[in-house]
C-alpha cells in the first residue's frame, strides 16, 4: 500500500465519521486501525488537518480591518456619546450621521486577506492593498486607494455596488471581477458577469460594459477594452492562490510583478531585461525564482541586502 | 481505545513539525514522489516506537527515524549513492527547541488556513467553506447545495486531503520545478 491509497482509505473514514459512525462502523473503524501503524497515522493526519480546519469558523465574520487609528478614537467618541445621552432623541441621530460609515482594510507587501462584508459580497486584498469598504441600506461603495482587489458580489439591484479606482467607477452588474489601481492605472479583468467602468466627473462620456472574459485598462482618460481567454484571465487571478504566472513576459516586467510582493527587490540590468519568462512561481518565492534564473539562463545574481541585482 | 493517549500525543507533537520534516525530505531525497511514503513510514516508526516508549525530544527523535530510513532505503536501492548520503544537512535539526514554525500564532495559523482553502478547486472550497466555516453537517451541505450527500462526502474527503497537501510545508513542488525549468529552456529557445 502506498500513502496515497492509505490516505484515501483514511479520508473515507473521517468522513463517516463526520456524519456519524454505528456502532458497527466503529468497530471497522478500530480493526482497521489497528491493522497497520501506516493506518493509524494516516487516519492521524487527516484528523489533524480537519480538526485545525475548525478555525476556519473565524471567516464567518469579517475578519477585522487593520486599525488606522485617525479615523475616530475612543476617548472621544465616548465623550460625544456621554453629551449625546443628554441630549437624547434626535442628538442620536446626528451622532449616527456623523459616525463614519464603512471600514478600512489594508495588507502589508506579501500579504492577503479575505473579507466578508455585511451584504456577503466577499472581497480578497492582493499584497499592498488599502481600501475602504461603505456598505448601507442604500448603497454599496469600494474606494480603492491602491494596489488590487477581488470582488464576488452578492448582486443586489436595489443597492447597486460600485468600486472607485482612482478616476474610474466600477459598477456590478452581477458578477466577480477584480481591480488593480496604481496611481493613475487602473486595470479591471471581469472574471464572470458584467460591469459597467465610466470616468467620474465625465458624464457625458459614455459608460463603457465589459463582459467576462474582457480586461479594461485605463490610464488618465484613455480606455482599452481586450477580450481575453480563460486561461489568461485566471493567469491574472493566480496571485488568489499566491501564485504568479507568467506567459512570455519579459524578465523586467517579472521582476516588477515579484517585486509588488516582496521587500526584498529583484533589479534586472541590461540585456538581460528582454528575457522572455514562462511558467509559475510562488509570489513568496524569490530565492527560488532568482535560483532558476542563474540555472536556467546562467544569469548572475547579486545579493546585496534587500536588493537582488540579476545581469548578464 | 486504549491507543488514546498516544494519538493524542501524536497529533499534538509529532504532526506540528510536518513542514519542517517534508522540507528535511525534499532537501535530501531526489525522488520527489517517494516524499509522502518516506513520511508516513517515519510517522508509523515513531508511532510504534512511542507505543513502547516515549521519546523525551521528539524533534530529535523524528528526524533521527527518518535518516535512518533513509538510509536503509538507500541501501537497498541498487545503486548507493553515497553523495546522496553525505548531502543530508544533519545540522539543521539537532537541537529541540521549538521551531517558530511548528508554533504559529492563531493569526499566522488562519492565514495559513486560509491559503490552503484557497488552494482549493471551487465545489470542493465551497463545501468546504459550508462546512467549516459555516458549520453546516454534511446532510445541510448537500440540501443548500442541491447536491447528493455521497458527493458532499466525496468533496469533504477531497478537501481534507488538499488541505493536508497544501498545510504540509512542501516547497514548490519538483515536478512543477522541471515544467518551470523546460519553460526556461523553451523561452531561452525562443530568443
Amino acid at each position: 500500500m502506498s500513502a496515497e491509497q492509505d490516505e484515501a482509505a483514511a479520508a473515507e473514514w473521517l468522513v463517516r465519521e463526520d456524519r456519524g459512525l454505528t456502532v458497527e462502523e466503529q468497530g471497522e473503524l478500530e480493526a482497521w486501525l489497528s491493522q497497520s501503524s501506516l493506518n493509524r497515522v494516516a487516519y492521524l493526519r487527516l484528523k489533524a488537518v480537519w480538526q485545525r480546519a475548525d478555525r476556519l469558523a473565524a471567516l464567518k465574520s469579517p475578519l477585522p480591518a487593520r486599525p488606522r487609528g485617525h479615523i475616530w478614537n475612543l476617548p472621544a467618541a465616548a465623550a460625544i456619546a456621554a453629551a449625546l445621552i443628554l441630549v437624547a432623541g434626535t442628538g442620536w441621530f446626528f451622532f449616527q450621521q456623523r459616525l463614519p460609515a464603512g471600514r478600512d482594510y489594508a495588507t502589508g507587501i506579501g500579504e492577503r486577506q479575505a473579507v466578508r462584508l455585511a451584504d456577503g459580497t466577499q472581497i480578497e486584498l492582493n499584497t499592498n492593498t488599502r481600501l475602504h469598504a461603505e456598505v448601507t441600506k442604500m448603497r454599496r461603495i469600494v474606494t480603492l486607494e491602491t494596489g488590487e482587489a477581488y470582488f464576488d458580489v452578492v448582486h443586489d439591484a436595489e443597492r447597486p455596488f460600485t468600486v472607485n479606482a482612482g478616476n474610474r467607477r466600477i459598477t456590478d452588474l452581477g458578477t466577480k471581477f477584480s481591480v488593480f489601481r496604481k496611481d493613475d492605472d487602473v486595470r479591471v479583468v471581469v472574471k464572470e458577469g458584467r460591469v459597467r467602468v465610466e470616468q467620474i466627473g465625465q458624464p457625458l462620456a459614455s459608460p463603457l460594459v465589459a463582459q467576462e472574459g474582457r480586461e479594461v485598462i485605463s490610464k488618465g482618460s484613455e480606455t482599452l477594452l481586450t477580450s481575453k481567454p480563460d486561461h489568461e484571465i485566471s493567469n491574472d487571478l493566480s496571485w488568489r492562490r499566491g501564485v504568479l504566472v507568467f506567459n512570455q513576459q519579459t524578465l523586467a516586467e517579472v521582476a516588477e510583478q515579484f517585486n509588488r510582493y516582496n521587500r526584498r527587490h529583484i533589479e534586472v540590468a541590461g540585456s538581460a531585461r528582454d528575457i522572455r519568462i514562462g511558467g509559475s512561481f510562488k509570489a513568496d518565492n524569490v530565492d527560488v525564482f532568482v535560483t532558476l534564473l542563474h540555472r536556467g539562463f546562467g544569469l548572475s545574481v547579486d545579493q546585496q541586502g534587500d536588493r537582488i541585482l540579476v545581469s548578464h | 481505545m486504549g491507543e488514546q493517549p498516544i494519538d493524542d500525543w501524536f497529533m499534538r507533537e509529532v504532526l506540528p513539525l510536518e513542514p519542517m520534516l517534508t522540507r528535511f525530505l525534499q532537501r535530501n531525497w531526489r525522488n520527489e514522489a517517494e516524499i509522502s511514503d518516506l513520511r508516513q513510514e517515519a510517522y508509523a516508526r515513531v508511532y510504534e516506537a512511542a507505543l513502547r516508549e516515549r521519546p523525551q525530544m521528539v524533534k530529535p527523535f523524528l528526524f533521527q527515524i527518518t535518516r535512518n530510513l533513509m538510509i536503509d532505503r538507500l541501501r537497498r536501492q541498487s545503486v548507493v549513492s553515497l553523495e546522496s548520503v553525505a548531502d543530508f544537512d544533519w545540522m539543521n535539526v539537532s537541537d529541540d527547541r521549538p521551531s517558530s514554525e511548528a508554533y504559529v500564532s492563531a493569526r499566522q495559523e488562519l492565514r495559513l488556513l486560509q491559503i490552503a482553502l484557497d488552494s482549493l478547486p471551487p465545489r470542493c472550497r465551497q463545501v468546504v467553506v459550508m462546512r467549516k466555516v459555516e458549520g453546516l453537517s454534511q446532510k445541510d451541505v448537500a440540501k443548500a447545495m442541491g447536491i447528493t450527500v455521497e458527493t458532499v462526502e466525496n468533496q469533504v474527503a477531497k478537501g481534507m486531503r488538499l488541505l493536508a497537501q497544501a498545510l504540509d510545508g512542501r516547497r514548490a513542488q519538483v515536478t512543477g520545478q522541471a515544467r518551470r525549468y523546460d519553460f526556461f529552456k523553451r523561452s531561452r529557445d525562443v530568443r
